[in-house]
């Protein structure tokens, strides 16, 4: 590893839980798994556990399949890359609907409760569906695992939202849902006379209720109604849970790695989501900026040209007719790759004074990490 | 009947991975189209505007606006395009500010779910149906898509409202825009991805999810980003070991092999993707810069243009 690239492992040491947040299109799921990997091979026994539904990083760990609970990586899988691991690396991928299933099997009063959520209509679209939701299930799959397993390190991958800030803000969106208490206002009325099924007619507020089912039809609103009559009681049981989540995050065993490409895209993000992070009082571990295009000819000497090329390239071996077309493609290489370069370092600044957390610049790998072998390289380079 | 090309259709959603540039080729697709005539109106979700500022203009926010002569971009975002299916479904504005300027009944209507994925893709769906003067206020809407799982649940929600929806208004929309989503004639889908592993998988996927849950026509496949195959194999062979020369050729050297394993493993994803995918491909060119901006966007529509000649 090269000193100058800096580090963000030194940081992450000693935690438990390490979530990796960034825009899409970072790297950030490889990231995540190159940090598991590196427990695992100092002798912990580390999870990766991904909420992404293109289910990368199954691939990049020579996995077939993931599933909502932890499978361990292969040990001919470690074997087969070459790479010794002392400790064990697991991982999973987060199957939201099952996660939502669970929660609600576990705050249920009783079994007949339980599965009347479980079959209301209301229920399985907001499961699937419902913005935030997967970013609330990460959250309290997260919990669930840091408090019920003994991982030495869990990294979570956060999912590739618009706004990387969700995950954040979900659990009180969907708490809003569940635990509405306008809109059981409303339904109040129709739930009091016992009734599951609700007449518009007996509303509170009749009017306002009329010109809703005109949104959405009437059953949706009987729906509803029933959904909220069946999560009376155990709203009290999700807040609960929910800041319970969220007091794990503040805690000072558990890292937020804040993954960036040089792109003006992915860093106007992670400043954003970094500032939001301090408002909630989450300290951000470590940086890592990821895919950048190194800096090959570093100094303010001018780039060679085709002339200065040809000649040590005769003077290796290379045929004289061909040395000078060979020469001026060098030379264009290298003159775009040093342009790129540039331009990353000046996005990466504008990042680094922003953020002062511990970094690391990781360079552009000359191929993708699709397996072990790959993934440790990386970890090297963390 | 053949399906129409491209930019004759009337919806086109551009969809793909984070971070492979959905938004520089629907900021080229809508540059082509605006130049042959059409009245194009680029729609994006999120909140994140990216094709205004790419074709150099300002960005327009939740209004349309004119970012080049004929384009027009706007800002799709849940809470105005709740208002506006608002005063189109209670036909008046002032019943409209009554009901939704009641607390209550926001909180409620925030609390139904895929509600805002509705009126999002309801709105955009309501553009392609706009008639003004007797003919389509746009003769092209382009749908820069959010990244892969978003995408997918925003285009899934009006099926999946008229399995969970008794009849009612909502389910009568959901018809409508179900009937324009995967009607071949109008509708069009491009996947884009970048010649890289990781990708490339994703756009497999994605693209099985397409046929398999949203049912929605696929029109193309936009390879971007690929890179020019500069060094023979050979080259490259030879290059390897002058890495560790000195400068200037060592450096040089290991751009080159930097750039030729790049190539070659891009040549290699681009064949992968597709013999996976039966969608006709276009290969769009890495530019030599680390900013995207309007010329990025101009040389990406360019390399649109030759394409759709040689196909044609």
């Amino acid at each position: 590893m090269r000193p100058d690239q800096g580090s963000v492992l030194p940081a992450l040491e000693g935690r438990r839980v390490a979530v990796c947040v960034g825009a899409g299109g970072v790297g950030k799921t490889t990231v995540a798994a190159a940090l598991a990997l590196h427990r695992a091979r100092l002798g912990g026994k580390a999870l990766v556990c991904t909420i992404d539904p293109a289910r990368r990083l199954a691939n990049a760990l020579g996995l077939r399949s993931l599933g909502n609970v932890e499978s361990r990586v292969p040990e001919e899988t470690f074997a087969e890359a070459g790479v010794r691991a002392r400790g064990q690396l697991f991982a999973m991928m987060l199957d939201v609907k099952r996660t939502w299933d669970d929660l609600v099997a576990r705050h249920a009063p009783d079994p007949a409760r339980r599965d009347r959520i479980l079959g209301n209509r209301l229920y399985r679209q907001m499961s699937s569906v419902l913005a935030g939701s997967q970013e609330y299930m990460a959250m309290e799959k997260l919990y669930e695992l840091a408090t019920d397993r003994d991982y030495d390190l869990i990294v979570l991958d956060t999912p590739p939202t618009a706004h990387a800030l969700d995950f954040l803000e979900a659990p009180d969106r969907v708490l809003d849902f569940v635990g509405n208490d306008a809109a059981r206002r409303v339904l109040a009325p129709a739930l009091g006379v016992g009734r599951l099924g609700l007449r518009l007619a007996q509303m509170g507020g009749g009017y306002l209720a009329k010109v809703l089912a005109r949104f959405t039809g009437e059953g949706v609103l009987e729906d509803l109604g029933e959904f909220l009559h069946n999560f009376q009681g155990m709203y009290e049981g999700f807040k609960e849970r929910a800041a319970a989540v969220r007091a794990l995050l503040a805690r000072p065993e558990v890292g937020f790695v804040l993954v960036a490409s040089p792109s003006h895209v992915s860093i106007d993000e992670a400043v954003a989501l970094h500032g939001r992070l301090r408002e909630e009082a989450i300290p951000v571990a470590g940086l890592v900026a990821n895919r950048v295009t190194p800096d090959l000819w570093p100094g303010r000497a001018p780039l060679p040209d085709t002339g200065a090329l040809a000649g040590p390239l005769v003077a290796s071996g290379v045929r004289v007719a061909a040395a000078e077309d060979l020469a001026g493609r060098l030379a264009r290489t290298l003159a775009e790759n040093q342009a790129i370069a540039a331009a990353e370092r000046a996005a990466l600044d504008r990042l680094f004074e922003a953020i002062s957390s511990p970094r690391v610049v990781v360079p552009r790998l000359e191929s993708d990490v699709h397996d072990l072998a790959g993934l440790a390289r990386l970890a090297e380079r963390l | 009947m053949n399906p129409p090309s491209l930019l004759d259709r009337r919806l086109v959603v551009v969809t793909g991975k984070g971070g492979v540039g959905k938004s520089t080729v629907s900021a080229a697709l809508a540059l082509l189209a605006s130049r042959a005539g059409k009245r194009v109106l680029v729609c994006e979700v999120g909140g994140q505007e990216r094709v205004a500022p790419l074709l150099g203009a300002p960005r327009s926010g939740a209004t349309t606006r004119e970012a080049r002569p004929g384009l027009f971009t706007v800002s799709v975002v849940p809470g105005a395009a709740m208002r506006e299916y608002g005063v189109m479904v209670l036909r008046f504005r002032a019943v409209y500010d009554l009901v939704f300027e009641n607390r209550l009944m926001r909180y409620f209507l925030g609390a139904v779910p895929g509600l805002a994925e509705l009126v999002t893709i309801g709105k955009i769906l309501h553009e392609v149906k706009m008639v003004e003067d007797g003919r389509p206020r746009w003769d092209l809407v382009i749908l820069d898509a959010p990244a892969t799982g978003h995408a997918v649940q925003l285009l899934r929600v009006p099926a999946a409202l008229m399995d969970t929806v008794p009849a009612g208004p909502l389910r009568h929309d959901a018809e409508w825009m179900r009937a324009i989503l995967e009607d071949p004639g109008r509708t069009g889908l491009v996947l884009v991805t970048l010649p890289e592993e990781m990708p490339v998988n994703e756009a497999i996927e994605l693209d099985a999810q397409v046929r398999d849950l949203l049912a929605i026509p696929r029109a193309a496949l936009f390879v971007n980003a690929m890179p020019e195959a500069r060094f023979t194999l050979e080259e490259h062979r030879l290059l390897e070991p002058l890495e560790v020369d000195g400068e200037p050729l060592g450096p040089a050297a290991r751009a080159a092999t930097l750039q030729a394993a790049r190539a070659e493993s891009a040549a290699r994803e681009l064949a992968r993707v597709r013999s996976a995918i039966d969608l006709p491909a276009t290969v769009l060119p890495l530019l030599a810069r680390a900013e995207w901006g309007p010329e990025a966007v101009d040389r990406i529509a360019a390399a649109l243009a030759t394409a759709a000649g040689e196909a044609a």
